[in-house]
């Protein structure tokens, strides 16, 4: 079910009167509603693909309660294998399978001994990158005794398949989603009004901005090669505001669900367009994975502790494991490795911390080196995008090339110019109202200390928005392929 | 929750007025390439505007075209009145589908009181999501109840946006002035809905095959149509008017296509009874230049006479 369909705006207030209204005074079953909307939810893609998910909350379930109770270090570790080899089985199975087998051959006939093995036509459940992280996360925090294993499968089956996040995140802690479900809950209006604040920006994210950019990215990356250098830098901006709107869009639609039920889930963008370098920006951009794999694997791997090689290995290693986990392609490595080498020189300087601050915090406008770093950054996330973006390396190199040539400073080919010139007026209104709304944890989150008439006219247009300049077909998510 | 209950149950009807202000708002002050959801183009192309001006004074009809751009650019009235002195109305509009043409019959059948309808039924009527051209009637036509019917069958964002701001500019007496040219580029209108395009030759293009699709809220509309005919005592013919041969035989399922047609009424595919030259009798895949329109006219007398009708 999508977001942005009429089966979800039927089905989320169904669920929510339920949950409000007839499931309230038993946490147990109010739990157990969640269970089955969320499974509702998710069966509405493939409902054959729900075994996946309740193998998975199973093997977790049982290795958590496992974990308790065992002492033994080599049992424990064991346990912890066999809950990280089923869900990166399923992951490396649904998801990898052909990309290592394709490579592999390709590998094995450059040695000079072609062999021919057989693609499998695997369909790539929805959202497996996502929950698999999720309940690993919650057997290796088992494992390290940071969390008591719970007895409540209901809660944990919860926990794995809480709708709102279970897609495309944002990627929780059992530290910090699962006690939520042991609490009983009581409706408060300041949380669910920001949920629904929350949601309605989202939306705009998703429906406003992302598709509309999607027009013109699709048309400038399926025909790259013929167009000009300008042309083709612009279509790596749209596409990064394509993709902040439709990630960061989704993650505000999944938060702000979430407040409707009295839940509170961790913020997954925080402004990363206005990041002053590379290191600001992945502090901002899908916080939820970068702190996974910062805790889970980052900090195992030894961190920035150890020699500059040690340092410059670790860093490598997380970047490039974090394009992988995006797709089964060499673009996304690649991705991961560019933004590897964006980030070593702040490493090495030491000026990876330089900016844990709000962009000129408390002023309208930043000073002009703010400008300028804020300006490099984009740039070079621009670039990197191109990978994320392309067909396959080929792809991406010769768009790359096609920028850096001489006709970057001709003047761009488009050829629906009153459409270019609405999503530039559209951009440009995206760009204020993150602006203004950076130091909140959203946009419109400053919209709740103004007077009802500022608040109330400010949805309104925003609903406006939304109807006036929707795409009319139905637009997946990107991040759901992941 | 109860505060949250009454907020969301005043705000939802203080934003459905807000949302129909700044609707009419966005209409007046936003050029109409700037609003993607609110498409009210008038006068439009195709002359549907001048069309449906005459149609509400034309004397009793003879003859009545129904369909698409085919119709208005094929079936040449004048010629009609030069060789019989028949009077013929061309109702036809862009891209109209089953779902327009319901509405036109039930708004226009018993004024022009026709003796005979000739429908025109390409079979890429069936397929039609049948936006564009409900969007065409109402920036262009007086909108009535019909018009709501027709935007809730064919229940599209686009569609009810434009209804919307139809009915204001109905309304508010905004189109009174409103004049269209008989030139518009290469198209003249001509008396009694015909537009003829300046004469032209078609260059070949490649046609990939494609299936004929049946919609079916469309096939519901063609069924209604028949009725009312029937009903109404109105023989009508259902015509396939020429187009390319290569667009013709991209068409995979043709056959399951003219089974369902035949069944529906008298038939007369046109291009099998004539064999027009691609590049010398269109102006493009679909449309007939004139000298291809004289001589499909022509023959759509003929077959007329031959059949008494």
């Amino acid at each position: 079910m999508l977001f942005n369909s009429i089966d979800f705006a039927i089905f989320l207030p169904i669920v929510f009167v339920l949950y409000w209204f007839i499931f309230q005074r038993n946490l147990k079953l109010q739990n157990l509603l969640i269970v089955i909307a969320s499974y509702v939810f998710y069966g509405w893609w493939d409902w054959r693909f729900l075994s996946l998910i309740l193998f998975s909350t199973l093997v977790d379930y049982f290795v958590g309660l496992s974990l308790g109770k065992e002492e033994r270090n080599g049992r424990r570790k064991l346990l912890l294998w066999i809950s990280i080899c089923v869900n990166l089985g399923f992951l490396g199975f649904f998801k990898y399978y052909n990309f290592f087998v394709e490579n592999f051959t390709v590998a094995y006939s450059f040695f000079g001994n072609p062999i021919k093995a057989d693609l499998l036509h695997i369909i790539l459940p929805v959202g497996i990158s996502f929950y698999t992280f999720q309940t690993l996360s919650y057997t290796i925090d088992v494992y390290r005794r940071k969390l008591t294993p719970t007895k409540d499968f209901i809660s944990f089956a919860a926990f794995v398949s809480f709708f709102p996040q279970l897609v495309a995140g944002p990627i929780e802690r059992a530290t910090n989603l699962l006690p939520q479900f042991y609490k009983k809950r009581t409706f408060n209006y300041d949380l669910a009004a920001d949920g629904m604040r929350q949601i309605l920006w989202g939306l705009v994210m998703k429906m406003v901005i992302a598709d509309n950019c999607a027009y013109f990215v699709n048309i400038i990356f399926e025909n790259s090669e013929h167009y000009n250098g300008s042309t083709l830098f612009l279509g790596g901006v749209l596409f990064a505001f394509q993709i902040y709107g439709d990630f960061a869009g989704y993650s505000n639609i999944a938060i702000g669900t979430s407040k409707l039920f009295g839940f509170n889930l961790m913020q997954n963008f925080a402004f990363p367009y206005f990041s002053r370098d590379i290191a600001e920006f992945w502090r901002r951009w899908h916080i939820s994975l970068s702190t996974w794999f910062r805790d889970y694997l980052y900090i195992p791997l030894g961190g920035s502790r150890g020699s500059t090689g040690f340092q410059i290995r670790n860093i490598f290693i997380i970047f490039i494991v974090s394009g992988f986990w995006h797709g089964a392609n060499w673009t996304f490595i690649v991705w991961g490795a560019l933004n590897a080498v964006y980030f070593l020189p702040l490493l090495l300087l030491k000026r990876n911390r330089n900016h844990l601050d709000i962009v000129a915090k408390g002023r309208y406008l930043p000073d002009w080196r703010s400008v300028v770093s804020i300006g490099l950054t984009f740039f070079i996330t621009v670039i990197a995008w191109v990978f994320f973006r392309a067909e396959n390396i080929g792809h991406a190199f010769a768009y790359i090339s096609g920028i850096f040539s001489e006709s970057l400073f001709d003047l761009p080919d488009i050829r629906n110019f009153h459409q270019f010139v609405l999503i530039l007026v559209l951009i440009s209104f995206f760009i204020a109202a993150e602006w203004f709304g950076r130091e909140g944890k959203f946009a419109t989150d400053g919209l709740k200390s103004k007077p009802r008439l500022v608040r109330w006219g400010s949805y309104m247009f925003l609903v406006f928005l939304i109807g006036m300049y929707m795409q009319t077909e139905e637009t997946p998510f990107i991040y759901f392929q992941f | 929750m109860k505060k949250f209950l009454v907020n969301i149950a005043v705000f939802i009807p203080l934003s459905v007025i807000a949302y129909l202000f700044l609707l009419i708002f966005w209409g007046e002050i936003v050029p109409d390439k700037y609003r993607i959801n609110l498409i009210y183009k008038s006068p439009g192309y195709g002359h549907t505007f001048s069309r449906m001006k005459e149609a509400k004074e034309a004397p009793l009809t003879k003859v009545l075209f129904l369909g698409s751009s085919q119709a208005y650019r094929g079936f040449d009235v004048r010629y009609m009145f030069q060789e019989e002195k028949i009077f013929g109305f061309n109702l036809g509009s862009s891209a109209q589908s089953p779902i327009q043409t319901k509405m036109l019959v039930n708004r226009y059948l018993d004024s022009l009181s026709p003796k005979l309808v000739i429908m025109e039924v390409a079979p890429t009527i069936f397929g039609r999501d049948g936006v564009e051209s409900s969007l065409d009637l109402m920036a262009n036509d007086v909108n009535d109840k019909e018009t709501l019917k027709m935007a809730l069958k064919t229940n599209h964002l686009k569609t009810y946006h434009t209804m919307i701001y139809a009915f204001y500019r109905d309304w508010f007496g905004r189109n009174e002035k409103k004049v269209e040219k008989m030139l518009k580029g290469e198209d003249r209108y001509r008396k009694n809905g015909y537009v003829e395009k300046k004469m032209s030759y078609y260059k070949h293009t490649n046609r990939y095959e494609r299936e004929v699709e049946f919609s079916e809220k469309q096939v519901e509309a063609f069924n209604d149509i028949l009725a009312k005919l029937r009903n109404s005592k109105v023989p009508y013919i259902l015509v396939q008017a020429p187009v390319t041969k290569g667009l013709y035989n991209a068409f995979t399922n043709m056959e399951e296509y003219e089974e369902f047609i035949k069944k529906k009424g008298p038939y007369y595919d046109f291009n099998k009874f004539m064999n027009l030259n691609d590049s010398l009798h269109f102006y493009d895949a679909v449309h007939l230049n004139q000298r291809g329109v004289e001589l499909f006219n022509r023959k759509l007398m003929d077959t007329l006479r031959l059949n008494e009708l």
